[in-house]
Formats: structure tokens, sequence, C-alpha cells
């Protein structure tokens, strides 16, 4: 189904950070911030048009005041709105109006089981302890706690002490994120990434585990189509473009936060005449395989996989995603 | 089976009335349109797409109407056998009672 608009922005505010992690895709981008007023205007843009969710990222969205008044009247225009946290300043006071807007759900990430692995990570002594924290005080004032982990070669093993760790503090979800060689994740890459049967394995046990885990586990990686993971009525391959925008802090549209190509301008043209028009989305809905996808006997189910991580590692939309295991013949030009 | 069919307000959905149109060209046209979808549905993380017949249902469900009504509103936009379309309406809402989506209580319009 081809939507009139996005169901979910991805919204970047400010990439204004505390923290310095080893993987962030943005780490070093800067752009102009928009005013209230103007951020308010792509508030109505979005909820005229029926964008059913917001998500607040960044950047650290508690750096930014206007988050709160961007984000009540998202949630006062009926959106579903979100944010995503290092959980550095949610405190006690912090999570009470977070509750107050209200948000559906606040996302903290946790990278490690323990602060040997999350603060080296995140690169910020002290940040496993403020992200526990957080938990404790999302769940104190009742707001619904959800868990980011992104995947690498530091944690994969032991993803299932963070999963229980989440879920003894609150977290109802925790989302399982695939590595994206982005930005630092790019620099970081042959440190941090698994290689493709790493990431087999992990989907393997990650799938088998998620039946008797203590949270439920969500993944966005379309590669899990490989393995015939793919959930009933998901969108095929990435989302991005299909069903997700992403906002850059001066209201330009990505395709997601990690593909950093312009798409259009919402402050200017309005959500929906960006989502029709744009050529940079059409062409991440109408990929073309190349390389080992054209001969692949999976290409229908996940369509390429990762447009981001394909875009990253070779500047094309239409690569094969650099963490399939799939073999493919990798047929003549 | 009677009563008010009321959707769980955790579903969040989007109908998407170009979509729709297309599928009334394409059935004009005679083809295949049972597997197009003009309404979604975002239930806990997933997404489910809904066919014509299934997205009218799911649209006339609104709280007030019950199946009664529902099966007759339908039938009079589609100039269909009101047995028929009965029949369409109490297998969506019976399958939809059954994932979640919809919960049946007493009452309606008649």
């Amino acid at each position: 189904m081809e939507l009139s608009a996005p169901l979910t922005v991805n919204w970047t505010l400010s990439y204004r950070c505390n923290f310095d992690c080893r993987h962030c895709y943005s780490r070093g981008y800067s752009r102009p911030e928009l005013p209230l007023a103007d951020l308010l205007r792509i508030v109505d843009d979005l909820a005229s048009n029926r964008v059913a969710f917001v998500n607040f990222g960044g950047g650290e969205p508690l750096l930014d005041e206007r988050l709160w008044p961007v984000a009540r009247a998202a949630a006062e225009r009926g959106l579903r709105v979100s944010l995503n946290s290092n959980g550095w300043l949610l405190d006690a006071d912090a999570a009470r109006r977070l509750a107050e807007v209200p948000l559906a759900s606040v996302g903290i990430s946790l990278d490690g089981a323990d602060p040997a692995v999350h603060d080296r990570f995140r690169s910020r002594p002290g940040s496993f302890g403020r992200a526990v924290a957080a938990l404790d005080h999302l769940a104190a004032a009742g707001v619904p706690a959800t868990v980011s982990t992104v995947i690498f070669r530091g944690n994969v093993g032991q993803y299932r002490r963070i999963v229980e760790l989440a879920a003894a503090h609150g977290a109802g979800t925790v989302y399982l994120h695939n590595f994206k060689c982005s930005g630092r994740g790019k620099d970081n890459r042959a440190e941090l990434d698994l290689d493709p049967d790493g990431w087999r394995a992990f989907y393997e046990d990650a799938l088998a585990y998620r039946a008797g885990a203590p949270a439920t586990l969500a993944f966005d990686d379309p590669i899990l189509a490989l393995l015939g993971a793919a959930g009933p009525g998901a969108v095929k391959g990435s989302t991005c473009g299909k069903l997700s925008l992403h906002l850059e802090p001066d209201g330009v549209a990505t395709p997601c936060g990690f593909i950093p190509v312009e798409a259009g301008d919402v402050l200017r043209d309005g959500v929906a005449t960006v989502w029709a028009d744009s050529p940079v989305l059409r062409k991440m809905r109408q990929k073309t395989p190349t390389g080992k996808c054209r001969s692949c006997a999976s290409l229908d189910a996940c369509l390429g996989g990762c447009t981001a991580r394909a875009f990253a590692a070779t500047g094309s939309f239409d690569a094969p995603d650099p963490h399939c295991w799939a073999p493919g013949d990798d047929p003549p030009a | 089976m009677n009563g008010v069919p009321v959707r769980d307000p955790a579903v969040v959905w989007r109908d998407e009335p170009a979509q729709k149109d297309a599928i009334l060209r394409a059935q004009a046209a005679g083809e295949p349109a049972d597997d197009l979808g003009w309404v979604l549905l975002v239930v806990r993380g997933e997404m489910h797409e809904l066919n014509l017949v299934a997205g009218e249902i799911w649209c006339l469900c609104d709280g007030v109407r019950d199946l009664d009504a529902v099966a007759r509103e339908l039938a009079r936009r589609y100039d269909a056998p009101l047995d028929e379309i009965r029949r369409d309406v109490d297998a969506f809402v019976a399958e939809a009672v059954d994932q979640g989506w919809l919960r049946l209580q007493s009452g309606g319009t008649g």
C-alpha cells in the first residue's frame, strides 16, 4: 500500500548531545535549528496529514527545552509521541514532565548488561547507572518505558542479560537494533560490527529466545526476512520512505536518520508533498537490485535488506546489504 | 451475533482513500483486488492491511452502530444483498474480536 503521508516521523529537533558514543551516526552533524513557531507549524502539518507517530531522537532530546511544547502540541493533536534518550538527564522531575505530556513511551539506550560494556561504548563513565535509574524514574512516573540496544561485538554475548535487566527495571519492550555503519559507526565498523555470519547467529539465537524472553523483543532489520521472520503485515525491506520519514532540525526530510540525503523541505512544502513527490523517496521505494541481490531467491522477501547500511557502505541505495549472509551468485552486470 | 463493535483505542489506524479508489478502479476493470489494502492498522508494533470490505467494516465500527446497522449501511453503499453483507460483517468482526482489535458491547442503534 502506498501511503498518502508517513505513518511515523522520526524527528531530530537538534543534534546537540551530552554523549560521545562510538557508534553514533550523527556526532559531528550540525544543522540550523528552527524557532518554536516553525516547529509547531510542522506539528500542525503532520497532524493534518494524519501522521500517527512522532518519535524524537537526535542528539539528546532532553537537552532541548523546545521538546516540551512541541511534544505537548503533538500529543494534543492526537499523535502518539515517543522519544529516545540516553537517560542521563532523565531524573524524577523529567519523568513526571514526560508523563504530563503525555508520552506514549520513552526509550532508553542500554548497550550493555554492566557498566564496563555500556560506559565504554557510550564513552561516558556513569552512563550505565543513569540509564538504569532513568528506567526506574519512568516506572515510578507511570511512563511506558522501552529499551534500545544497539547490537555490536562488545555486547552480542550478553544481550539476554540486557533484556533481563531491562525487564527487571520495567521496560516492556527491548528493541535490538542492528548496527548501522553510518557516521562513527562507519569509522569504527571494523572494531564494532559483526560479520554476516555473526548477524545470522545472533538473529537465530534471538528468535529462539524471543518466546520466553521477559520482555517483548523487537527488531528493525529487514534482513530477518532471510530467516522467514518477517511479522504479519510487515512492510518488506526497509520501512524508511515507505512508512517512516526523518526530519532534520531545519525541517528538511531525509529517508531516515542514517541516510543523510535530502528528500525535501517539510516546512516549506508540507509533509504530504515531500512524501509524494520526492525522487529520493521514490528511489527508496523502488530499488533496483544489484550484485548478488539480482539472483537471490530471498529478494522478494527482503528487497535488498537495510538500505541505510547499503548506502553507508557503498553510496548506493541499490547495493546488497553488507550484513547479508545469503550467498547469491553475483552475476555479471 | 449482535452488539456494538468498539475499536481498541490501542489500535492505531488510518484509512487511505486514494488506495480505496484504486481498488474500486481495479474491480471495475475486472482485475483481482481482494488482496489490496486501503486501511492500515498498527497493533502492538505490527501492521495489518485491510482490504476493501474489511476496511469498510472497520471504518463503520464507530462505537455507535451495532452490527445490523453496519451491515445495512454497507449494503446501501454497495447496493448488495443484506444477508450476504451481514455474513461478511460477522466474519470480519469475529476475527477482529479474536485478534483484540474490536470488542462487542451491548446496545447500539439497532
